[in-house]
């Protein structure tokens, strides 16, 4: 009966209640899209930085990341390999050779990380493939070609088949090594860091340079299935401390990113509440008026027999289907904005962010737990905003409101 | 036996404090038996709204005490109240009585829905008074498509369905011509000698204070004279 008095009374001034359901309804869009579009946003950083090099997980012997000791390479490596083939969502691994040298050419020297790797392996984790501006990529696991980033080919004065040599500390006795190696393409990835300090080159010729047969630094992994997040739904195990590996995930591997869809997370929340603050005020202001628009309804209604709280239940529930119907509203609409972004994508291509670059447009992209939360968020803030109202409506005492009309 | 529905002892009321003061009600004794069809009759300002008010506990006393159907109104919480006048006070108002987004028959059904009345049993009283009342065939009109004759004798029903022991009335004709005003005493008088029900009502009209059996005359918030007819 309260409640349908009170959805009654929703309607009884149908634009002013089309107009709070309409505010409560771009709330909602405003949330969703915002969201949607952060979600997509954070889908895209990830996905570039996981396809460029780092892949999804990577393993090293404990101890390289932090010192890069030529010698640290992954322990019992068939072992561990024979592990990684067991796991049914791997899709892809790249065996690399990874140590820091220096490129000297007659143009002059720079300091650079080398990678020595199987180019048929390599296509599979990174991109440096399709990012081939001027001669080709490697073609084979031994060699003397070597690729390397267009910013350093500039800086160096370099053009395809000059000769190169890298320098660096072999894993036997620590002695410098050289090698001479020929440019065989250059390529632009649109990173810095790999753009201008970094060169490619066959692993197996890396691994004899340096003493290291058969020896690995780094295995980078590719999962088939990946939570929308971006993190793999079954990693692989940790490999123990008696291995001396680790195997670490990207969200280890480069925290900030990780971080940085946790903050907007956060940053999601704080604006959506600030929003649907500014939202709920309006909508008590908007009950507010209907209150004393009706003051002397409600002033029979309490002296007939209806308690303190039965009344304020008038109001609440005023609010509820309020919130009801702007929620239908705004899911409506929502579905509808983002789906027509979903279409189209917003062009952020080119544009670097914390270290990583977009390459592609960003697509809104949902996550369902958020399509509930939203709306539970603005029903909650209606409610929320018809507290004071109902509150009134409690306290009342009817002798007063029914001395509100004059006959 | 005649019963006593209410006791007033020694009631005074003051609105407001200090020089700006009215003294709205002044040492008023009263008891109303069940069976009464009693007018409170005075001039405007006289104190009948204020006193009705008191009589079913809208409005609390300055000092004095109220008893209604032996229960003592000044120690009930405002829900207390709210339920008691739920079960034992009849109200109808000069107008506007009605809750507009509700019909008829809702209007009338809501206190017996608070009052948790079985359906069948809501239903069989609900058309009893709406027959009783001429008011057949229209229990699914809103409020604002009756007349104000019509909505009077709407609240009218609303306020006996719930078998209260007494309906208080602050001015029911007031807002009606003097035809349909006495058409709604009428009704008022019939229920009153039909149904037992005790009926203490508010009036201007010379006409309607006629029709009444007992007489209370208010000047200046006293009771002047207390008749019965
Ligand atoms: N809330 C209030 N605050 C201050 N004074 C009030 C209040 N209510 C009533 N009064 C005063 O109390 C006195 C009695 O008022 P009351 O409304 O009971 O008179 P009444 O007999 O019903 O008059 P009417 O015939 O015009 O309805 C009047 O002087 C009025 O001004
Ligand atoms: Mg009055």
């Amino acid at each position: 009966m309260l409640l349908k008095l009170a959805w009654r009374n929703l309607w009884r001034n149908r634009t002013r209640t089309w107009l709070s359901a309409l505010v409560i309804a771009i709330g909602l869009v405003a949330m969703i899209f915002m969201d949607t579009m952060m979600v997509g946003m954070n889908t895209n950083m990830v996905k570039n930085a996981t396809d460029s090099l780092m892949g999804h997980a990577q393993m090293h012997a404990l101890g390289f990341r932090d010192e890069q000791d030529v010698k640290l390479t992954i322990n019992d490596l068939d072992q561990a390999l024979l592990q990684l083939e067991k796991h049914p969502d791997l899709k892809a691994r790249s065996l690399r050779i990874v140590t820091q040298s220096m490129l000297s050419s007659s143009g002059g020297g720079e300091p650079v990380l080398s990678l020595g790797v199987d180019p048929e392996e390599e296509q599979l984790l990174s991109k440096f493939d399709e990012a081939i501006i001027e001669g080709e990529y490697l073609d084979s696991v031994s060699g003397q070609k070597l690729i390397l980033g267009w910013k350093l080919a500039e800086k160096l004065e370099l053009g395809l088949g000059d000769r190169l040599v890298l320098t660096a500390a072999d894993a036997e006795s620590g002695e410098m090594v050289q090698e001479l190696f020929r440019l065989s393409g250059i390529f632009k990835t649109g990173e810095e860091k790999m753009d201008a300090s970094m060169v490619l080159v066959a692993r197996k010729t890396l691994q004899s340079m340096l003493k290291l047969e058969g020896r690995i630094h780094q295995i980078a992994l590719r999962y088939s299935k990946l939570t929308q997040d971006g993190t793999p739904v079954n990693p692989l195990k940790k490999p123990d401390d008696s291995s001396k590996n680790e195997l670490l995930l990207w969200t280890e591997l480069m925290p900030s990113l990780y971080m940085i869809s946790q903050m907007t997370d956060l940053s999601m929340a704080i604006m959506g509440t600030i929003l649907f603050l500014i939202i709920a005020l309006g909508i008590t202001n908007t009950l507010l008026m209907g209150l004393y628009e009706r003051m002397f309804e409600f002033g029979v209604i309490k002296s007939i027999g209806t308690t303190p709280w039965q009344a304020a239940r008038i109001m609440l529930f005023e609010a509820v289907c309020l919130g009801f119907v702007s929620i239908i509203v705004g899911l409506i609409l929502a579905l509808f904005v983002t789906a027509l972004f979903a279409n189209y994508g917003i062009d952020y291509t080119g544009i670097e962010f914390s270290g990583v670059t977009f390459q592609e447009k960003i697509y809104p992209s949902y996550k369902w737990s958020r399509l509930v939360l939203y709306p539970f968020m603005s029903l909650g803030f209606t409610l929320l905003a018809s507290l004071y109202p109902a509150f009134k409506l409690w306290k009342m005492l009817p002798v007063e409101a029914l001395r509100k009309r004059k006959f | 036996m005649e019963e006593t529905v209410i006791v007033a002892h020694k009631i005074f009321k003051a609105f407001g404090e200090g020089e700006t003061e009215i003294q709205a009600l002044r040492n008023v004794d009263l008891d109303i038996k069940r069976g009464d069809f009693a007018a409170i009759v005075g001039p405007s300002g006289s104190g009948k709204t204020t006193l009705l008010n008191i009589l079913c506990g809208l409005d609390n006393v300055s000092s004095g005490e109220i008893k209604v159907s032996g229960r003592s109104l000044q120690e009930m919480s405002g829900s207390e109240l709210a339920q008691f006048r739920r079960e034992h006070i009849g109200l109808v108002f000069q107008a506007y009585n009605l809750i507009p987004v509700l019909t008829v028959l809702e209007n009338i059904e809501y206190v017996m829905l608070l009052q948790h009345v079985p359906a069948a049993e809501r239903k069989e009283r609900v058309h009893t008074f709406l027959a009783e009342l001429g008011l057949e065939g229209k229990e699914n009109r809103f409020p604002a498509e009756l007349s104000g004759g019509q909505q009077q004798r709407v609240a009218i029903a609303r306020a006996m369905v719930s078998k209260p022991d007494i309906i208080l009335a602050d001015e029911p004709t007031a807002n009606l011509d003097s035809e349909t005003g006495g058409q709604l005493l009428e009704m008022m008088r019939k229920f009153n000698e039909e149904l037992k029900m005790t009926f203490v009502f508010s009036t201007h009209d010379p006409q309607i204070m006629e029709r009444a059996k007992r007489l209370i005359t208010l000047t200046d918030g006293r009771i002047v004279s207390d008749e019965l007819k």
